[in-house]
Order: C-alpha cells, then structure tokens, then sequence
C-alpha cells in the first residue's frame, strides 16, 4: 500500500510527537491528587489529549482519503525570512540596531529572486533610518543603535 | 436614563484631546496595514501591539480598538479595489465589490462599505453599552466552577465555527493551552517547562507568539505563493452615494447590523461568520438574485455592516466575562494583562473610565474612518501600488523591532523567529492559528479555575454539575458537541465554509 503524504498525516504525527514529548518531559513534575493538583497534572491531561487527537488524525489519513496532500515547501523564502530575524536577534545586543536592521532588510531582500544590489541597499538604509526615527527618536523605545 | 449618562461620561473620556489623538492613529495605522493583501486583522494586531504596550491602559486600549476597525476597513478597500481580501472576512466584499468597481463604481462600493460599517458601528456601540453591564452583574456571582465551564463552552463554541478540521482546531488548542503552561506554577512555584531557562520562567509572552505565528509566518507563506497579479482600479468617482442609492444601502445594513450584533457575541462567533451569513440572506431576500456575483449593492453593504456589527459586540464577552470570542479578542485580552489589568466582570467597576471610554472611542473611530478614508482613499490605492518586494522586508523588521522592545530580550527575537517556522508548517499542514492563541490566553485560567474549583470541592468533580451556572454552561457545551458530531449538520458547516476557499 502507498502511504499518501496528506496534511492529515503530518499534522497527526506532529501532535503525536509534540504530546509524547509533554508526557515524557513532564513526568517529572508531581500529580497529586484531584483535590489537590501537582503542576504535572493538567499538562498530562492536555499532552494526553493531544497525542490521542494526533493517533485520531494518522489513521483517518489511513483510512479516509480526503485530506489534501502537503505541496512542496519554498525553501527560499523560508530560509532567508527566519535567517533575517535570526541575525536580528543575534546582532542586536552584540552590534546594536543599526547593523541588525541593516541585515535583516538585506537577508530578506534575497527571499526573492530578482534582487537588485544598490536597491536592496538603499531601501535597507531607508527602513533602518525611518524605523530608528519613529521607534527610538520619537516613541523613545529602549534600542541601542550602536554598540561598542 | 442610566444608559444616556454612562455613554455621555464614556465621551468625556473618549474626547479627551490624548485619547482622540491615539484613537486617530490606531485607525490610520489599522487602515495602512490592513489595506496590504494578506495581512488581516489579526496579523495587523500583532504587528502594532508592542507599539502599545509604552502607554497609559486607557489609551492603549482605545488605540488597539482603532487599529481593529482600521484593519477591517482596509481589508473591505482592498477587497474592492484589487478583489484581493486583506482578510477572511472581506472575502464576501470581493464578489460584489470587485465587481461594481470594474463597472466603474468603486467610489460607490466603497461609501456604501464605508456609510454600512458606520451605520452597524453607532447600532453596535449602543447594543454595548446597554447590554455590558448586565451581563457583567451576572458575571460578578461566577465561581471557579462556572468559569471553568465557561472557558470550555467558549473554546468548545471556537471550534465549531473556525475554519477547517475539527481535530486539527482542537490539537492546535491544546497546543496553545501546552505552551501556556511554561514557565513558574503559581501554586506549587515549580518551574514547568523551561528547560532551564531563566527568562522562561514567567512564561513565554503571547506577543511573541503571535507575532511569530502571523507577522513572520503569513509573510513566509505569502512570499511562497508568489505574488499574484495586482490590477488595481483607480477611478474613484462617485464617493457621494446619490439618494437613491442611499436607499439601496439601508435596508441590507440594517439587517446585517442586527445579524452581526448577535453573531458576534457567540464564542467563535465574529465578523467572519457574520459577512458569510449576512451575505447568504441578502441573497435569499433578494428579488432577482441572480445580480449577486455581479456587483449587487447590497452584497456588499450587507456583510460590510454585520462583519462590523460582530467585530464590536464581540468586545461584549471580552471586557465583561473575560472571555474571547475570537483571535483578535484573544490578543485584547493579552494587551489588557500586559497593562496589568484583568478582563472581567471587574473592569467595568474598577476602571469605569477605561471602559466607557472604549466604548464611546469605537464610536469615534467609526466616524474618523467615514471623514478619513473617504478623502484618503485615493492615498490608499496608491499604496496599494507599492510592490509587495519593498514593504515585507519593513514588516519583518517592524515585527522584530516590536517583539524586542517587549523585555529588550534578543531571545525574545529568536523565539518569535522558532514560532515564524512553526507558523509556515501549520500553514502548509493547513492548520489555522488563531485556536492556538485561544488556548494559550485561555490555557492558564482554564487551569487555574478547575484547580481552584476541585479545591474547594475537594477533589469532587460533581461541583461542575452542581453549580446552576456552571451546569447550565456544559450544558450548551454539550449541545454543540452534538451540534458538531450530528452529519446533517456537519455537512451544512461545511458547506457554509466551502464559499470561502
């Protein structure tokens, strides 16, 4: 028999991992009792409810065939949208604001295909200028824009 | 007469030169990011919220309840000038709207969606304020138990009327109901799932999630879809309905406010359902039904005015029982607890200002949107021009920018960029967010209600059914559960849904 890759199946498997995952980490936490309930107790209950619902969703993939099946994923923007956010993340204390705004705006720029060098550039200077005028000079928010 | 006086204090405040200044530019900003194809506004929300968070509750609040209006206002323009919806419940708009605005009367289409959404505005504003205090008095008598059954009632009522598999809606609620449950155990004080992680023992903020799961996620899925061919309509003559469209206009508005109103109360319930419904009855009404499709007036001044109806009185729930309908009520209640204040029948008492403020203030902002975005309108499909290549890259940083300023945690950052990638998966396994936010808003009072309640009861689960409130509650649960398992009715919901993909 074939396995047909529907979201059905995925998302079942995804429910069941994450559930057992919950159930397994969690077992450390103690139960009590009904009266009074341990902070394991409500997380076994949700964890449990959820692996249950990712065992209902693999066989209805098995036994039903309605579910669509997963179209291919588009690593490109993917990948440079997280990666943006990520060095985001990273720079902004290390560098501060100015550098990591710059690279997310250019890191991004590139999740599409016809990416033009001096317009990337400038539009990075532009949204790194207008954001740090609005959040930093006129709402005052706490960003560092240089670090040293 | 006690009604006319608490509207008129709501406006002593909603007037207040600060408070009319936020509440301008939470619509402005509402309208600006809700006019862009794909941003709705739940993703519009999220993306501004942070802005936010530096000012007083009062005018927080006013603002975020300007930016809602302005997100579905921009989506209804976007729907007619480019037949591309902003959000779901602008997508009834784009049959009709689109339409009349390749018959050259976008001006029309879009002063009827404009004069409808104002009309239902001041009708809904006016259902709130009668009926919020009630409702708030009843709510003042709830004991844990009847919270606890509520809570399940309104996530219960979530799911029947989201969008998609069932199973799938009620996973991605205990997911969310999961993931509220990390960080320090109030009533043990042992840290859940931190993983050793400091910063995570106060749980991870809701902010970061949903700006990861709609501003980053939705941008990624929308980056992947490729960019969809734009022919945007920029004849707007016409913005001055004539007396006889007027009268086209009312009819149709009148009853999508009364549908709206209703429907927006119901857990789960909100503009979405309203728009879709309001639009099947102009279509029944109708004498020659066969004008729907091809630019039929009240095809959009229906839905325009229920989607707006349902948007206000679902703040009903929210401010009064604490409870959210929707994902974007979700998100005010989150507002409302990073001002440290609690939704709940308590607000209206403890902070009368703050509430009747609110309520005058969506008045207001009904109004600012008819004189604003009549004129401006013209600004707005320009900015609609603006290729989609310049303006995510600022999404993204506006996004990054906001979840950062929350605690000036870089880890923050990269945990909203981990929920990003999660948000692309769920999109791809087409999973719908927006019962993950319920669940992590509702996760930890539904936690800490029962624990309460089986406290008091000592560990007897019969408190539930005891407790008239409380039974009464798992009751109406239990009818949608059969609601939802019965297949004559399945397969209606279905088809109810069906128009909308």
């Amino acid at each position: 028999m074939k396995v047909r890759l529907t979201t059905d199946l995925f998302t079942g498997l995804l429910f069941l991992a994450f559930g057992i995952f919950v159930i397994v980490y969690g077992s450390r936490y103690p139960l009590g009792t009904t009266a009074r309930m341990g902070p394991g107790y409500f997380p076994l209950v949700a964890s449990s409810g959820l692996s249950l619902l990712g065992v209902v969703l693999v066989a209805r993939s098995v036994i039903r065939e309605t579910s669509a099946e997963v179209s291919g994923i588009n690593l490109r923007p993917m990948l440079l949208i997280l990666f943006g956010t990520l060095a985001f993340g990273l720079l902004i204390e290390r560098v501060g604001f100015l550098v990591a705004s710059f690279a997310l705006v250019a890191l991004t720029r590139f999740a599409e295909r016809d990416v033009r060098l001096a317009e990337t550039a400038a539009l990075a200077a532009g949204l790194t200028a207008f954001t740090a005028a609005i959040f930093w000079y006129a709402l005052g928010m706490p960003l560092r824009l240089v670090v040293w | 007469m006690e009604l006319f006086d608490r509207i008129i204090f709501g406006f002593s405040v909603a007037l207040l030169p600060i408070n009319l200044l936020y509440g301008f530019v939470g619509t402005l900003l509402g309208t600006l990011i809700g006019v862009l194809p794909g941003l709705g506004p739940v993703a519009t929300i999220s993306i501004l919220l942070p802005i936010t968070f530096a000012l007083e509750p009062q005018q927080a609040m006013i603002m975020l309840a300007g930016i809602y209006y302005g997100a579905q206002y921009g989506g209804s323009t976007t729907a007619i000038l480019v037949n591309l919806p902003g959000e779901s419940s602008s997508v009834v708009t784009c049959i009709d709207g689109y339409q009349m605005a390749r018959q050259g009367k976008a001006g029309l289409a879009l002063a009827t969606a404009a004069l409808a959404s104002f009309m239902a505005g001041t009708f809904a504003t006016l259902v709130i304020a009668a009926a919020a205090p009630q409702l708030a008095e009843v709510a003042l008598e709830f004991g844990p138990a009847d919270y606890f059954s509520l809570m399940v009632f309104g996530l219960v009522g979530a799911v029947i009327l989201a969008r998609g598999s069932v199973v799938k809606a009620i996973g991605m609620i205990l997911i969310g109901i999961l993931l509220g449950t990390i960080g320090i155990d109030v009533n043990s004080s042992v840290p859940r799932f931190t993983f050793g992680i400091p910063q995570f023992g106060d749980g991870i903020e809701f902010a970061v999630v949903a700006m990861g799961l709609f501003g980053i996620g939705e941008t990624i899925a929308n980056l992947s879809r490729g960019e969809a061919a734009r022919t945007s309509v920029k004849d707007f003559s016409g913005l001055w309905p004539k007396l006889s469209d007027l009268r086209a206009i009312i009819p149709p508005s009148i009853r999508g406010m009364t549908l709206g109103s209703a429907l927006g109360i119901l857990p789960g319930g909100g503009p979405i359902l309203a728009a879709f419904s309001a639009y099947s009855i102009e279509k029944k009404v109708a004498k020659d039904p066969s004008r729907f499709g091809n630019g039929a007036i009240e095809g959009v001044a229906g839905p325009e005015s229920a989607n707006n109806a349902a948007a206000q009185t679902s703040f009903i729930p929210m401010l009064t029982l604490g409870l959210p309908s929707n994902a974007v009520m979700a998100l005010m209640i989150g507002a409302l607890m990073m001002q440290g204040l609690h939704a709940g029948p308590q607000l209206m008492t403890n902070k009368p200002d703050l509430f009747w403020g609110l309520i005058a203030s969506m008045w207001l902002g009904n109004l600012m949107l008819v004189i604003l975005n009549l004129p401006l309108v013209g600004i707005w499909a320009k900015f609609l021009t603006v290729p989609y290549r310049f303006l995510y890259p600022g999404i993204i940083l506006i996004c990054c920018i906001g979840v950062y300023s929350i605690n000036s945690s870089a880890l923050d950052v990269m945990l909203a960029c981990l929920f990003g990638l999660i948000g692309y998966i769920f999109h791809k396994l087409e999973c719908e967010p927006a019962p993950l936010l319920l669940g992590l808003i509702l996760g930890p009072l539904i936690e800490e209600n029962m624990r309460r309640a089986l406290l008091i009861s000592k560990g007897n689960f019969e408190t539930f059914i005891a407790r008239p409130i409380s039974l009464s509650f798992l009751i109406l649960t239990a009818i949608l559960i059969v609601f939802l398992a019965a297949p004559r009715l399945r397969s209606t919901r279905e088809r109810a849904f069906q128009e909308q993909s």
